[in-house]
């Protein structure tokens, strides 16, 4: 018999760990405290955009960002395969718009290092640029065009991926409410809210926001907090050729406006911090509207038709933790992935799974050490 | 001891810290670096702000119930001409009229162009702006800025984000010696002891973002800063020990003599 894996968290990441591991043949149970993909990961607008969203240099969380989008061709191709489920996946290209001639500089800077990175990116202005982008704002100055970028509807994605785990044997239990680590001894036992227990031989914490709760069990820091990311929707209809009313991800200082296959226009994301408090507020879509008229001139006129919020989980440093726990490998971390759980998902899948197998990460990835931020016992100034 | 105080465009600061607001990992951190720093002073990029409703803006939301100054800065202007439109933009729109002038034209070093920063200063000192120029560490440049009328003048220590630290502490002790505003160091450092030597040469306080912004724990690295500044301005006041090239017993000679 193959080793069990228990993954806690049933959201993006746990899925594509859970994929990627039954692939591999293992054994997976997923434990979900409520409904897979009703955190973050449903609420995200499914930027596939590392160059777009890096804009200070090629760190490692960048190298993990853009590695994750060149696997997603196959990646995606095979989340379809194995759930019979279809989802849109674009390769849409994006532009990040500038004002200022200010802004010049520091696009110019980006490209610099982006097309050591395989960014065959440039800079578009005038005629060309309201070529590729016919209603956007004509107090737009330029842009740089990214066409390496792509996005997907993370609602539908992650419906698929846990379709393609029930359909390659994992077992998922949800709405288990808090699950917690009651033994780890020869195995590794968990317990959910009810009692249920639940044995494994390996752990892999794929809680998002709430990893932080596992740091007295594990006697490490585990500095994730939720960040609120409010986002909204608009209808948009096609222009009569059929076209987009957005053919781009179009992003600015400000945040990104994508349009969607079903005919929707996402605009976020509006950050605040609530706690785990995950209401939409009234003056966290009102500030996204009061920006994004700028970039494109009709929308003032409109209404978003929906609003939402998800609870980002981000770390002190902003890297999201993955690899194993030291002093107990059997435990594995891949958690606080911020803004980018959606587009760091086939990496991050491919990266936990290799842990499971024993394999060493390559150095670049000690960046992302789970251990990274001490004992839990560390001082603390007030 | 007299009271140590820094004094800037007609307002008393109390703190010597200036944090730059971009590059923190997410706002929570963000706010509490800011809190643990004690900075009163914040800048950021004019191009990177929603001018039109600065209040709404992605990064100052999350300044909104601080009393800070704010010192909102030029970078990517190439020349003086681009850096005066885009201050008057910022004074426009309610923002401040305190000016960080940042003028680069190599994408790759970032460096300041003084000759361009001259003409802005003098430009958008009478304009009436309070105007804070980023510099080169050239002692007389920086002379010359205050002529022009800088409010303070603010020499890099090392090209920004680097982390080098301070690559010609002799010019920023010359800049220091020479200077009737207060001399700022902008850009380059690194740790704490990059901001100790820093103030030990005098200068009367420090900008930074990157090394707080990208610490493994930036909350933890604005504290550590802030004590740095202290640590340093004191040091300074206080005035350090000669250098010697032999041991001097520190209990006193006179208790080993044999009588």
């Amino acid at each position: 018999m193959s080793e069990r894996i228990l993954i806690m968290g049933g959201g993006v990441i746990g899925l594509s760990c859970a994929l990627e591991l039954a692939r591999r043949g293992r054994r997976v149970t997923v434990l979900e405290a409520n409904r897979c993909g009703g955190q973050a990961s449903g609420a995200a607008a499914g930027m596939l955009a590392p160059f777009s969203e890096n804009t200070d240099g090629p760190d490692a969380f960048f190298q993990l960002c853009l590695r994750s989008l060149r696997l997603y061709p196959e990646w995606q191709a095979e989340v379809k395969r194995l759930s019979g489920l279809d989802f849109e996946y674009t390769n849409s290209g994006s532009l990040y718009v500038a004002y200022h001639e200010a802004d010049m500089l520091a696009l110019q800077g980006r490209l610099l290092w982006q097309r050591k990175y395989g960014s065959t990116g440039r800079i578009v202005e005038g005629d060309e640029l309201f070529k590729l982008e016919p209603l956007l704002s004509r107090n737009a100055l330029a842009a740089l065009h990214t066409p390496e970028e792509s996005h997907l509807y993370a609602p539908d994605y992650v419906r698929a991926l846990e379709q393609a785990c029930r359909n390659a044997g994992v077992d998922i239990a949800e709405r288990l409410g808090k699950v917690t680590v009651a033994e780890r001894g020869n195995g590794i036992s968990l317990r959910a809210a009810d009692g249920r227990r639940f044995e494994g031989d390996r752990l892999l914490v794929c809680s998002g926001a709430w990893a932080g709760e596992l740091s007295e069990t594990f006697g490490i820091r585990i500095p994730v907090y939720p960040i609120r990311g409010q986002i909204c929707a608009y209808e948009a209809d096609r222009a009569p050729t059929g076209a987009r009313l957005v053919e781009h991800m179009v992003f600015c200082s400000q945040g990104y406006v994508v349009a969607k296959e079903n005919n929707t226009l996402v605009c976020g994301a509006s950050e605040d911090v609530a706690g785990f408090d995950s209401t939409v507020t009234e003056k966290g879509i009102e500030r996204l509207r009061k920006w994004n008229k700028r970039l494109f001139p009709f929308l003032e006129s409109r209404e978003p038709f929906h609003r939402w919020a998800g609870l980002r989980p981000s770390t002190q440093d902003g890297f999201p933790l993955i690899g194993p726990l030291e002093g107990d490998e059997r435990v594995i971390f891949a958690a606080g992935h911020y803004r980018n759980g959606i587009l760091l998902s086939p990496v991050t899948a491919k990266l936990a799974a290799d842990c499971a197998e024993g394999k060493r990460l390559e150095p670049l990835y000690e960046a992302f050490s789970p251990d990274r931020f001490g004992r839990r016992a560390s001082v603390h100034f007030s | 001891m007299i009271s140590d105080v820094l004094r800037i465009g007609g307002r008393t600061l109390s703190s010597r810290f200036f944090l730059g607001t971009g590059l923190f990992p997410n706002p929570l951190v963000q706010k509490e670096a800011i809190k643990a720093s004690g900075a009163e002073v914040l800048t950021f990029a004019i191009r990177r702000i929603n001018l039109e409703s600065p209040e709404d803006d992605s990064i100052l939301q999350h300044v909104q119930d601080g009393d800070f100054i704010y010192l909102p800065n030029t970078s990517g202007a190439r020349t003086a001409e681009e850096a005066v439109r885009i201050a008057r933009l910022a004074r426009a729109s309610g923002l401040s009229d305190w000016i960080k002038v940042e003028i680069s034209v190599n994408e790759r070093t970032l460096l300041p162009d003084p000759v361009e920063t001259l003409k802005a200063t003098e430009i958008l000192v009478k304009e009436g702006f309070t105007v804070l120029p980023y510099t080169s560490d050239d002692p007389v440049i920086c002379k010359r800025l205050e002529e022009a009328g800088a409010a303070a003048v603010m020499p890099g220590a090392a090209p920004i984000g680097t982390g080098l630290g301070i690559l010609n502490p002799y010019n920023l002790s010359l800049i220091v010696e020479e200077a009737t505003v207060p001399i700022i160091v902008d850009a380059g450092l690194g740790s704490a002891s990059d901001v100790a030597k820093a103030m030990e040469l005098g200068v009367a306080g420090v900008l930074m973002n990157t090394p707080v912004a990208k610490a493994k724990d930036p909350v933890g690295m604005a504290k550590a800063m802030k004590l740095a500044i202290e640590a340093g301005r004191l040091s300074y006041l206080s005035g350090r020990i000669e250098k010697k090239r032999y041991a001097t017993a520190s209990s006193g000679l006179d208790e080993f003599k044999l009588t």
